[in-house]
């Protein structure tokens, strides 16, 4: 079985350059190349201890395509590659203009039960939060080509409380959907 | 050790071609496939027929009867004849209470909170039930094979959970078969699909079978098939259909109580109704066979059409909020799977809502065993690398109960598998020596409307500091979607690990005596297993050992001292090698027993260390404040 050396990082073990533009073409092609020498049914008959490695390589690879192919993900392990960890980042300050809107978002969100016509004012909802997780991934390239790492994490933390927003507007939508 | 079948990428000899079998283990049909001179194709009984109703009854000392006989004694012998057990597999008896009313069962509880069918043979669980059926296949393929079955892929739907797989796989190991993998009937279908054309694209699979629906949306790639997402409606299936032309007739009928074995005649008489209003605009109900004095009654297809809009209607939410999951906006290809995708309101529904024509060209009915026979053929080793890979998706989120009743979830929903994941967690009290893991699955965030897969206690933490331990619970799910979870205390190096199987399922101890109740190999499978599990104890111990020798041996252990563990370790590692489980378990415990004063100065710095981190933390708040 010839294995990934685990002591890289994940760009390496995809051979792609350490930066937050990703080719995604060339990402999937790499994984699937990996999967294809690892997953573990490519040893169904292999003995039962080689099974288990390659439960662990190929989750491994799973692992590191599931970092860097979400760009949140990405950017937080850049960040991580930087030597942040998890509670520097998100103690990061976020300027008070920010946080009001996020209010706001929240607040159309908690009155979605209550309209007529909730698909269409959610759909308008969600189009304005993708649109805005855009802009700040941008604003974390920026920061992070110019080693400003304060900027770009504090870009980061703006990317989580979006996509949290994101996640809540799909729990209310399957909700809708399901009432 | 040696002896080697072919590595992979080796392409066997001809005269090495292994017996293998796909099975579509159905809610009301199961079938048998296989691949035979290149071609995947399903195995017929010595009647013709490919479909064996999922159907056992247990009426007669003799044994059960499984397949259109016993579906022949359902109206006789109602209580007895156990249909639809796939609905009832891996659930406890709360779960099971709706569909058995439906089903008019008499239900007791199972061991391991399992619900039980009563019958006049004794209690029957849904594992034994599938067991049967899955036997009456296995033997039909060594009769049309001409062998033993070396490996059999068996079929779930992707909406199946944790217990219902274990359920699944242990039914087969009862019955039989050697499993090489469980399969999801999406991806089954698309393999089926997707082998012959080599295209690449987008392929979404709707699945409506007897008791549930499944959605899926796979990407082809040079033949890599990767599940980008999944769902559907575990309780929402073609039987739906029939009941819904039930309910209607009964409404015809005037509400008339019904007896068990009338309604499961009617229930009959409504699925040929539907399968009739597939071609035809009107159906005759000739409900006097039946209902003692009743009138027939004419069925239009628009009636029948209006009726079940509503059901149409949630498994296109279901598919709108997958290609979300997925990320994807249109799909190149559709692939109907199941009996109930012949109905032509579900055709159009489904061509509208892609905008593409469904692709037909395989048999529904028979989609998901052929590629279930594609996958293990691959599996067992009888075709060339590169052939095709799977990557599938977890179905449900797993995660783990928090405090006030919260779930944490630890690996969401579709994410590709096998993977593993790891959450730290500490103790909230001084001195505190267990915590008690709940594991729960699904997408709610109480604990209450998740369902619970299984609970298990991590006891021997010493006593520390509250927030000092660092209890890392690992999740891995294997590529049968199958998990495990494991505990164990960091800091210390005291080994703490604990496996846990599904409540719901059967536990390894349960099948084993099972086994050996019906198998004469049950002894050999026993000592394998027991094996298995030594050498993984081993390994477990080794693992922690090579990680707290790199962090702390250095430091904590003189030169004589990390020589003597080294050379006990080597030991363990030389006899993990070989075939001796009593000289691998006295090994281990050996080396636990030596690697205990290590462990112990392990203790004693962490606490130190943690100590020393709680004063920093407070000084550190003060200058804050």
């Amino acid at each position: 079985m010839s294995s990934p050396d685990f002591s890289q990082n994940y760009f390496q073990l995809f051979e792609l350059p350490v930066q937050f533009a990703i080719d995604t073409q060339l990402l999937g092609n790499r994984y699937r190349q990996l999967q294809r020498e690892l997953h573990p049914d490519r040893y169904a008959s292999a003995a039962e201890h080689e099974k288990r490695v390659a439960v662990q390589y190929s989750a491994f690879v799973n692992e590191a395509y599931s970092a860097l192919r979400s760009p949140l993900k990405r950017a937080l392990y850049l960040l991580e590659l930087k030597g942040m960890s998890q509670q520097e980042i998100s103690g990061q300050q976020v300027d008070g203009g920010f946080l009001i809107e996020q209010m706001e978002l929240r607040e159309k969100l908690e009155s979605m039960h209550d309209l007529v016509d909730p698909d269409t004012v959610l759909d308008h909802l969600v189009a304005e939060i993708s649109s805005d997780i855009k802009i700040h991934q941008a604003e974390f390239e920026a920061a992070y080509n110019q080693s400003d790492l304060t900027a770009a994490a504090s870009a980061c933390v703006k990317m989580q409380y979006l996509e949290k927003i994101l996640q809540e507007a799909e729990q209310i939508e399957s909700e809708l959907m399901d009432s | 050790m040696l002896l080697q079948i072919a590595e992979p990428g080796q392409s066997p000899l001809p005269h090495q071609v292994k017996l293998a079998v796909g099975i579509d283990l159905g809610t009301t049909n199961s079938l048998v496939a296989s691949v035979r001179g290149g071609r995947a194709d399903v195995l017929v009984d010595e009647s013709g027929q490919f479909m064996l109703p999922s159907v056992v009854n247990y009426s007669s000392p003799d044994g059960p009867v499984v397949g259109s006989a016993a579906l022949e004694l359902a109206s006789q012998h109602p209580a007895d004849t156990l249909v639809s057990v796939k609905r009832f597999m891996g659930r406890g008896r709360k779960d099971a209470g709706k569909d058995a009313e439906r089903s008019h069962y008499r239900l007791a509880d199972g061991e391991e909170g399992m619900v039980s069918f009563v019958t006049s043979q004794g209690d029957i669980s849904p594992v034994q039930a599938s067991a049967e059926i899955l036997a009456v296949l296995g033997e039909r393929a060594r009769q049309t094979l001409g062998g033993e079955i070396e490996g059999a892929v068996i079929t779930v739907p992707a909406y199946f959970d944790d217990a219902q797989r274990q359920a699944t796989k242990d039914a087969a190991t009862l019955g039989g078969l050697p499993v090489l993998r469980l399969l999801n009937e999406p991806t089954a279908a698309a393999v089926a699909y997707g082998l012959d054309s080599q295209e690449e694209g987008v392929i979404a699979v709707y699945d409506l079978g007897g008791g549930t629906f499944d959605i899926s949306i796979l990407r082809l790639h040079r033949g890599v098939f990767e599940v980008l997402a999944t769902g559907g409606d575990t309780a929402l299936g073609g039987d739906d259909l029939d009941a819904a032309i039930v309910n209607w007739a009964l409404e015809q009928a005037a509400d008339v109580e019904l007896q068990a074995g009338q309604y499961r005649a009617l229930h009959r008489m409504a699925r040929k109704a539907k399968e009739s209003l597939s071609s035809e605009l009107v159906v005759e109900l000739p409900l006097g066979d039946v209902i003692a004095d009743a009138d027939p009654v004419t069925l239009r297809r628009e009636e029948f059409e209006a009726f079940i809009q509503p059901l149409v209607k949630r498994t296109l939410r279901a598919c709108r909020r997958c290609l979300r999951d997925a990320d994807i906006d249109a799909v190149d290809d559709v692939v109907l799977v199941g009996g109930s995708t012949r109905v032509p309101l579900i055709r159009e529904a489904v061509e509208d809502f892609f905008k593409r024509p469904p692709l037909i060209d395989i048999d529904p009915d028979r989609v998901v065993a052929i590629g279930a026979a594609i996958q293990a053929d691959i599996l067992v080793g009888n075709r060339p690398e590169g052939d095709l890979l799977l990557l599938d998706v977890i179905p449900l989120s797993l995660g783990l109960e928090t405090m006030g009743g919260l779930v944490e979830k630890i690996v969401p929903r579709n994410t590709t598998i096998p993977v593993t994941r790891a959450q730290e967690f500490t103790t909230f009290k001084d001195g505190q020596t267990a915590l008690a893991v709940h594991i729960v699955q699904g997408e709610r965030e109480l604990v209450a409307d998740s369902r619970s897969l299984a609970r298990f206690e991590l006891r021997g933490i010493p006593p520390m500091v509250a927030g000092a331990a660092r209890i890392r619970v690992t999740f891995q799910v294997d590529a049968d979607g199958l998990l495990n979870v494991t505990a164990r205390e960091e800091t210390t190096g005291v080994e703490s690990a604990v496996t846990v199987k599904p409540s719901f399922g059967l536990s390894d101890e349960q099948i084993t005596e099972m086994l050996q109740s019906s198998f004469s190999h049950a002894e050999e499978d026993k000592t394998a297993r027991q094996l298995a599990e030594q050498r993984l104890d081993a390994e477990q111990l080794l693992q922690g050992l090579d990680a707290a020798l790199a962090a702390d041996g250095a430091e904590l252990l003189s030169e004589a001292e990390c020589q003597a563990l080294h050379q006990k370790m080597q030991a363990l590692r030389d006899a993990a090698r070989g075939e001796d489980g009593a000289l691998l378990r006295a090994l281990t415990e050996e080396l636990g027993r030596a690697s205990e004063a290590f462990a112990a100065r392990r203790m004693d710095k962490s606490i130190k260390q943690a100590l020393a981190g709680v004063s920093l933390e407070e000084l550190d708040q003060e200058v804050r404040e």
